[in-house]
């Protein structure tokens, strides 16, 4: 058996308890108090960092360069950082006490993430297990974030859960409309986060998210597209079909949506409605199983299948996927097969 | 399992409900070494290892998961199928290991029991002979688990 070592952060050899100085990007310098992660001494200065697991280095979602010397890398960390990342001086915030100045690199996307307040002003059913989630901005009270983009929702401690956290969900909301946010969220089984938003959020309730995050998003190209997804991957291209209608992108598009079953299908009134308002936009949902009575005559069996009978040679578009790995990977096969080549394969894999 | 092995800390996350809704431990008293080595012992008295009921367990999620989400048969006895949500999970071991959020229900037809659990549970079976504490949302007890995976 390997032997286990107890998390601790790593400490920097220069104790001090003047002010820490943490220069950022070259571009911007901020003194703080020694003692804290840098996770949480960034946080203090309103720049956050994706981090779903308390600072634990459990997530590794918080990586940074750090140019300086911040001490040395421990077992917790390591286990996150490939041998690249470590030579190339990427560090977990959460990981790296502050006790020295430091020099940090930061993605300039991170630079504009914030956090807010808001209020639970809807939930609605979708599904018997997805349901979404409007959210009203409080303060600061507007977002801008670019159709694609995700946020991180806290969950804070309930009944059977002690500790707040964050979870990451794509916005599935029109970006015009930035006092407020829409989030598609499925059930998982004793899932933490999803279990409070299922169980206990309310209409009413006051909610924090922070973000935007992500780089999913739609290019400038001007070539015909393919959206797939499945499940709550169909939550981006809300927000991504009305900016293209907001915008009046014309390229043409058709989005093939799975579901499992007939009643695992949502949001079909609202993609009929973007049908007659985004010039070129074809909506196609696939059902793998439909029930018997269900009385459904559109495409059947799974999404990447219908993909592979409806196109035969996809070279010349760009193709844009949501939903569970297996979904991306299948789909990725698929395309490939298609004389798709893999940069104008676009995708949001739920990892 | 080594006795000088200093789990404390190992044994303190486990507990802790940051990675999973509940902890790995759950309600069970019991001490992680403990957890292990009565699993262990009953393994052995069916016969089998933890690597061969990893393998196992990963032979049917390998063969659910690209049904995306539908039932699939692996024989006349047996049907699994696979659900995935955003996210990944850690192994809480010190070591590198990262896993997506992937269920996969297996359905014995002949006996109509099912059993589920994650590819993470196929890690720490195969790797740390860990089926998780009773009380803990994915403990898998050896003995429900062998007899709903491997059909006579």
């Amino acid at each position: 058996m390997k032997q286990a070592q107890t998390s601790q952060a790593a400490t920097s050899p220069e104790k001090t308890q003047r002010p820490c100085r943490i220069d950022i990007n070259g571009r911007r310098t901020i003194a703080v108090a020694p003692g804290g992660s840098l996770l949480s001494v960034l946080a203090d200065h309103d720049i956050r960092l994706p981090s779903a697991c308390g600072g634990r280095a459990a997530c590794g979602l918080c990586k940074l360069k750090v140019l300086s010397d911040a001490g040395p890398i421990l077992p917790p960390e390591a286990k996150r950082l490939s041998q690249t990342e470590q030579a190339g001086r990427v560090r977990l915030a959460c990981q790296v006490l502050v006790n020295a100045d430091l020099s940090i690199r930061i993605p300039d996307e991170l630079l504009t993430v914030a956090e807010y307040r808001c209020v639970c002003a809807g939930i609605e059913d979708l599904t018997a297990d997805m349901k979404r989630f409007h959210l009203k901005l409080e303060d600061p009270p507007a977002i801008d974030f670019i159709p694609g983009q995700y946020v991180q929702l806290c969950c804070p401690a309930y009944p059977g859960h002690a500790e707040e956290l964050w979870r990451a969900y794509s916005v599935a909301s029109d970006p015009a409309r930035n006092d407020a946010i829409d989030l598609i969220i499925r059930r998982t089984a004793n899932g933490i986060s999803t279990t409070y938003c299922f169980d206990y959020l309310k209409t009413g309730d006051g909610v924090r998210i922070n973000g935007p995050y992500g780089d999913f998003h739609l290019s400038d190209a001007q070539t015909p597209m393919l959206f797939i997804a499945g499940g709550s991957g169909i939550a981006p291209f809300v927000s991504i079909l009305h900016h293209m209608r907001n915008i009046s992108i014309a390229r043409k598009v058709a989005f093939l949506f799975g579901a499992n079953r007939v009643r695992d299908l949502c949001l079909i009134d609202e993609m009929r409605q973007f049908e007659r308002t985004i010039s070129n936009f074809t909506f196609i949902p696939v059902v793998a199983e439909p029930e018997p009575d269900s009385g459904w005559t559109g495409e059947t069996g799974l999404v990447t299948q219908a993909v592979d009978r409806m196109f035969t040679d996809l070279n010349g578009y760009e193709a844009y996927l949501c939903g569970s790995p297996g979904m991306i990977d299948a789909a990725i096969a698929v395309l490939s097969r298609k004389n798709l080549p893999d940069d104008r394969i676009f995708y949001d894999k739920f990892a | 399992m080594d006795k000088a092995f200093d789990n404390s800390g190992l044994e303190q996350a486990l507990r802790s409900g940051a990675v999973v809704q509940g902890g790995f431990l759950g309600s069970d008293p019991r001490p992680l070494t403990r957890i292990i080595e009565e699993d262990l012992r009953t393994l052995e008295g069916l016969g089998y290892t933890p690597q061969r009921v990893a393998q196992r367990m990963a032979e049917l999620t390998a063969a659910a998961a690209p049904r995306l989400e539908s039932w699939y048969n692996i024989n006349d006895n047996i049907r699994v199928r696979c659900e995935e949500v955003r996210g990944v999970i850690v192994c809480p071991w010190p070591h590198a290991g990262r896993f997506d959020k992937r269920i996969t229900i297996a359905h014995r037809l002949d006996l109509d029991r099912s059993i589920r659990w994650t590819d993470l549970n196929i890690h720490l079976i195969g790797e740390h002979s860990f089926f998780e504490g009773r009380g803990s949302h994915f403990r898998l007890d050896p003995d429900e688990l062998i007899g709903i995976i491997f059909t006579p």
